[in-house]
């Protein structure tokens, strides 16, 4: 059963490790990406990420029905991966940064945020 | 002399207008000497007013936040009642002690529908105004006055939707007083509208100084942040300003030549500049905030004594981003509890909350670039090699709560 609506279905795999419904266990996955999975995230993303969105816009944020939730949450996951593409040369952590895993986040562990 | 003076005015412009500050060197003993640090439980966090919750995490009656205060020795519960009035109290059942609410976490919200608060060691019941209400078994207990053993009450006041309390006896000043001129220039903005908290904490081992004083300047900013936030290479820190203990300035960064913004931040932080809700609003800051208004303005960026730094940008500086807040609260001489808290207007699409996403992890990293020195830097001024440390004209905010710090305590 897929994932997301067919006309993402080429962001299909990326959805089965990225769409994680907290932003703690998007950022365990942030942490455990190596480079080409950040780099297979933003090609396949960012040609899209207008339609995505797009898309995503005809649901209220607070209630976004079941089917559309792994598209949201891989909108999300990108959100917060991207800047380790455009910006820490696809390097899992900030460079010159303090530990992640010791920062917590204290609305981590809300869903869809 | 003359000469020197001049040479010391010219490069110092800020500094030398508050001579009671002098230019030179900060003693580092106060970061470090663990026998300064238990006298600063007494005369600065027993005596100051705390920022410690916003109205809107009390927006009904019946809310509560929780918070702990290990600087006191305390937790304390802030409570709206079913008048709408908030009330802060110490965290212990006057029957024997026991915590009323249990505070696993450094603070958290929690909302009781019967407006009263049970202990779960022998079901003492109070109301939410402190009152206590109702004693399991009361005929058992000798010459009880139940009007003796409400709650322990602390001071407590709101001043523009932020919630301080004051753990003295008797505070030296209205919370009004004590923010002194801080108290207008920060005024008037919607602070209650941007009700989207997204909040980090971390505990670091370092003193509160030393994670307070990296926070208070922005002169580290095109070396710390050269990684997440290369458009800040030329920012300027200006219009510095105390207001006595506390102090106030600008942050402008004029764009960097050839920089664009690169295509994930250009798309998400657009939808939120261009949004109606999200977009900048300079229009909404206060007066002196800002004054020439300027366009490349970031944010307004204050230090309230002792432990409360507010950077109000209006969603001109990071997309979307109101206003954030970073607390300082000490644990040990060699700890403490850091929290960040980035304020954001709610979303009305999903778009809006993907690209608030974005925002918030970019300004989660810099506080990860931020924060990747504290420890360094207490553990080689642990050393004691270095007696003094020196500023320059826009580290003043530091010099100002340093100079404080001394008042406060006395020495």
């Amino acid at each position: 059963m897929a994932l997301l609506p067919e006309q993402f279905s080429q962001l299909e795999s990326l959805a089965e490790t990225w769409a994680l419904p907290t932003e703690l266990q998007r950022s365990e996955r942030r942490w455990a990406a190596g480079p080409d999975d950040f780099r297979r995230f933003y090609d396949a993303m960012l040609p899209v990420l207008d339609q995505v969105l797009d898309y995503l816009d005809r649901y209220e944020p607070d209630n976004v029905p079941e089917p559309a939730l792994p598209l949201y949450r891989l909108a999300l996951a990108f959100a917060e991966a991207a800047p380790h593409n455009e910006l820490y040369d696809c390097s899992n952590t900030v460079p010159n940064s303090f530990d992640a895993h010791r920062f917590v986040a204290a609305h981590g562990e809300i869903r869809d945020r | 002399m003359a000469a020197a003076a001049d040479q010391i005015k010219q490069a110092m412009p800020f500094t030398t207008r508050y001579p009671e500050l002098g230019t030179g060197p900060l003693d580092v003993r106060p970061l470090i000497d663990p026998e300064l640090f238990e006298l600063e439980r007494e005369r600065i966090f027993k005596q100051s007013w705390l920022y410690v919750a916003r109205a809107e995490e009390l927006a009904e009656p019946g809310d509560y936040k929780l918070r702990r205060l290990d600087v006191a020795n305390t937790s304390v519960i802030i409570v709206r009642d079913r008048n709408g009035e908030v009330h802060a109290f110490h965290n212990i059942c006057t029957h024997r002690g026991n915590k009323l609410i249990p505070d696993q976490e450094a603070q958290s919200l929690g909302h009781t529908a019967t407006h009263t608060l049970t202990c779960r060691f022998h079901a003492w019941t109070f109301n939410t105004d402190g009152a206590l209400r109702g004693i399991a078994r009361q005929e058992s207990f000798a010459d009880l006055d139940k009007s003796c053993l409400g709650l322990k009450r602390i001071h407590c006041a709101e001043w523009e939707g932020f919630i301080f309390i004051n753990l003295a006896e008797q505070p030296r000043q209205s919370l009004v007083e004590y923010l002194d001129g801080m108290a207008d220039h920060f005024a008037g903005y919607p602070y209650h509208e941007a009700t989207v908290r997204l909040r980090y904490s971390t505990v670091l081992n370092c003193n509160w100084k030393v994670a307070l004083y990296a926070f208070s300047e922005a002169y580290h900013v095109p070396t710390i942040h050269k990684g997440t936030f290369p458009s800040l290479a030329r920012l300027e820190h200006t219009e510095i300003k105390c207001f006595g203990p506390h102090s106030t300035s600008g942050i402008y960064v004029p764009p960097v030549p050839g920089l664009e913004p690169t295509p994930v931040t250009a798309n998400l932080g657009g939808r939120l500049r261009t949004s109606d809700r999200h977009r900048p609003h300079l229009e909404l800051l206060p007066e002196n905030i800002n004054p020439d208004n300027r366009q490349d303005f970031q944010f307004e960026f204050p230090v309230f004594f002792p432990n409360f730094l507010l950077h109000l940008g209006a969603g001109n500086g990071y997309p979307g981003m109101a206003y954030f807040t970073h607390q300082f609260w000490p644990v040990a001489v060699d700890k403490t509890l850091w929290e960040g808290t980035n304020h954001f207007r709610p979303p009305e699409t999903v778009s809006e909350r993907v690209a608030i996403a974005h925002t918030n992890a970019l300004h989660r990293n810099a506080w990860l670039e931020d924060t990747s020195t504290m420890e360094d830097t207490y553990q080689a001024l642990a050393s004691g090699v270095l007696e003094e440390m020196v500023l320059m004209d826009e580290e003043l905010m530091i010099r100002n709560t340093h100079k404080h710090w001394h008042d406060y305590m006395g020495i």
